[in-house]
């Protein structure tokens, strides 16, 4: 006799499949989704700390009164040329950095622990630390470049708008490079040596090898790095807020500042939650731009 | 038989035993400060716990540039707080948002001391009519200098007017006795930039910063807040004798410059002056003076700092308010007949009082005479004015004046523009 077994019914593996998962995601939805309704819903309402009684549903007009202030161009002006600086030095950087760590030097093993040192620092006593390197009075920057005779007194580099963005700017580039670098060196590593063997066979040079094999098999890498170092760049706040308070007159005050300002200075949580909306949403714009632009599966394909 | 009164027994003792328990467990107060010779507030604590042995405090310390924003999460997200230094700057705000108490509400036994305190210092304290702290300390905001440098550049006595500044500081830039005579701690978000901007607007006759209607009429040309807005624009980009770091400098790093004898002229609240003369503690200790606030009245900007009572205390039940009247009555008021909390500041860090009382005291007259002069503190002290138009808006609408402030000291706006734009900031808020 042939016993046949009834194959299981698919509507049975998708129900242990669901309830399987289920309490990890309401989890995350506890921490992700409830947070970002309760801040949209915040949005939508005049929430004002010092008038605690009252807090009418008022629409749009918090997002209406933020677009229109005087701050949010200047703030997108101040976020968006941050992160063009940021991104390009941390990836780039990161790049060249793994490259050396992939060397297999002597040295190898201790630049790795080496160069996970500013990752490991709070952000918070980076930005103090920064910001006494960089001081007017009595920096180790400046005494560096006055011994060195490139300077023939104190540059109040935290003082003016533009050196004080890059001063912040170098920071974070400092503090970010250590994980492009470690990212990029896992994907370096990743790389089959048959690849580089056969390239020498074929009697392709260093650069040809960088340019044919090592750049492309790293677009996956990249677009990771690229998409977190500009989400990093845009939402950036501790930094600043410790090595400039977001000046000065405003030099420094990226948007994320805002955020900030409008909920703990300005007491205005409707504003800012607008604000933080705002932001998040164009996060989202900017990875899409991201994931359209390096379209790296096809290449890695290729 | 035996086994049930040994079950008995043993819960009676059990039952004793917890109630002794719940019966000796101390009241915990949590205390937030402004980082400030915590040593000293950690042995006043200690001297507190031995007096009431049933309460202790648990002190949990801030930097002072960061102390709103960190009170201000603390309250919304509702952490522990029952004692809190607090400042005439935000009571306002506080007190509207119901994170701060009523003192009067809860201890009817403060009323009694109104009279003992300066007026300056109980409109510091008051919201819709209510006292709401007793006194940490209050001082002025005063003019201080180096009498060597200004000996050095051929000066012998303080300057009484702003143009008497600009001439004597550009005497020691012209002698090479210092690059910028004088430094201000001009942060964009340092709580002190606007007391210092009214310290040196107060100094002036027509001093009004808002009408009787709270409407802002500072940003009128040829007012004295625009007259002191120029003054600080022209001594910044025209005659280079403020320091351009000033932009980036807080309390602290103006004072270490000016100890070290980098700055001749500076404008701060007046325990710098006990901590400047210090021997020991600077390079140019025992040299600096204090001086009446240059201008046509000498007045300046009288500040309260207080310990407050939160509403997270308040809602606790009796015993944390029992317990925090008895801190706050400790800290701030009399102990034993004295004001002994707030002597020991003032003899030890030379901080100013808003009890009256202690201005009699010769141990007090004579400690601050080591390193100030008391006839010319008090002297101050009568010609200084509290903070006007303090509302809830108030502490959120001085950083954007400070801001617009510092873009005209950038030279990205003009200083009469940057009024303007600030009191388009009051009037927008206001609304």
């Amino acid at each position: 006799m042939n016993l046949v077994v009834p194959p299981r019914p698919k509507y049975r593996e998708a129900r242990y499949a669901y309830a399987t998962v289920l309490p990890v995601v309401l989890l995350v939805a506890l921490f992700t989704l409830y947070p970002i309704g309760f801040a949209v819903v915040t949005s939508l309402r005049e929430v004002v700390l010092y008038k605690p009684e009252s807090t009418p549903f008022v629409g749009l007009k918090n997002y209406v009164d933020v677009i229109r202030s005087e701050f949010f161009t200047s703030a997108w002006g101040h976020t968006l040329t941050f992160a063009a600086g940021a991104v390009p030095f941390a990836t780039v950087l990161g790049f060249g950095i793994a490259h050396l760590l992939n060397a297999r030097t002597r040295m190898a093993s201790f630049l790795n622990v080496t160069i996970l040192l500013p990752w490991a620092i709070p952000t918070v006593i980076s930005g103090i630390i920064w910001a006494w390197i960089f001081n007017s009075s009595y920096g180790a920057f400046n005494g560096a470049l006055y011994s060195l005779g490139v300077i023939e007194r104190y540059v109040p580099w935290l003082s003016r708008p533009t050196t004080a963005l890059l001063s912040v700017l170098f920071a974070h580039v400092w503090k970010e490079v250590p994980l492009t670098s470690i990212l990029y060196l896992a994907a370096l590593q990743a790389i089959p040596d048959e690849l580089f063997d056969a390239a020498r066979a074929d009697g392709a040079g260093a650069l040809a090898a960088l340019r044919h094999i090592t750049i492309p098999l790293l677009i996956p890498t990249t677009l990771i790095i690229v998409v977190y170092e500009t989400m990093v760049a845009i939402v950036t706040f501790d930094l600043l807020y410790v090595m400039t308070g977001g000046g000065p007159g405003g030099a420094t005050s990226l948007i994320s500042y805002f955020v900030y300002n409008s909920m703990f200075t300005s007491y205005n949580f409707g504003q800012g939650a607008a604000l933080a909306v705002l932001l998040a949403a164009s996060l989202v714009v900017f990875i899409v731009i991201y994931l359209r632009l390096l379209r790296s599966e096809e290449l890695y394909r290729e | 038989m035996s086994a049930r009164r040994s079950i008995v027994s043993l819960l009676v003792a059990l039952g004793l035993t917890t109630a002794v328990a719940f019966g000796a467990t101390p009241v915990q107060l949590t205390f937030t400060v402004w980082s400030y010779s915590n040593d000293v507030i950690l042995d006043n604590i200690k001297k507190f716990e031995a007096k009431n042995p049933g309460i202790k405090v648990a002190m949990q310390d801030f930097s002072w540039e960061k102390y709103t924003d960190v009170m201000t999460a603390r309250f919304v997200g509702k952490t522990s707080t029952d004692v809190a230094y607090s400042s005439d700057h935000w009571l306002q705000q506080w007190a509207a948002a119901n994170w701060i108490v009523p003192l009067e509400d809860f201890f009817p036994q403060v009323k009694p001391y109104k009279p003992d305190f300066a007026p300056y210092a109980i409109e510091g304290m008051t919201y819709k009519g209510k006292l709401y702290g007793l006194p940490y300390y209050a001082d002025t905001i005063i003019f201080i200098y180096n009498e060597d440098m200004l000996k050095k550049a051929g000066f012998s006595s303080p300057p009484a007017t702003w143009d008497d500044v600009t001439k004597m500081a550009l005497a020691m830039k012209e002698k090479k006795i210092v690059e910028y005579p004088i430094m201000f701690q001009f942060q964009d978000i340092t709580p002190w930039y606007i007391e210092v901007f009214l310290s040196m607007v107060y100094s002036s006759k027509d001093f009004r910063m808002f009408d009787n209607n709270l409407n802002a009429i500072f940003d009128k040309d040829g007012s004295a807040a625009h007259k002191v807005a120029q003054w600080l624009v022209d001594g910044m980009r025209k005659h280079k004798i403020i320091n351009p770091a000033s932009l980036e400098t807080t309390e602290i790093p103006l004072v270490k410059a000016m100890g070290a004898g980098q700055v001749a002229f500076a404008v701060l609240p007046k325990y710098n002056l006990a901590d400047l003369n210090t021997p020991g503690a600077h390079a140019q200790a025992g040299k600096f003076k204090m001086a009446l606030m240059p201008g046509e009245t000498h007045g300046t900007v009288g500040f309260v700092r207080f310990y407050a009572m939160t509403k997270m205390a308040a809602d606790r039940g009796k015993d944390a308010r029992d317990a925090a009247w008895k801190f706050l009555e400790y800290f701030g008021g009399r102990t034993d007949g004295q004001f002994a909390v707030v002597k020991r500041w003032a003899l030890e860090k030379g901080l100013g009082f808003a009890q009256l009382p202690l201005y009699k005291d010769q141990q007090i007259r004579a400690a601050i005479n080591k390193w100030g002069n008391v006839t010319l503190e008090e002297q101050q002290s009568k010609l200084a004015r509290a903070k006007e138009a303090l509302t809830p808006f108030w502490g959120p609408w001085s950083l954007e004046f400070q801001k617009e402030m510092n873009k005209a000291l950038l030279g990205q706006k003009t200083a009469l523009d940057a009024l303007k734009a600030s009191a388009a900031k009051w009037k927008e808020m206001k609304k």
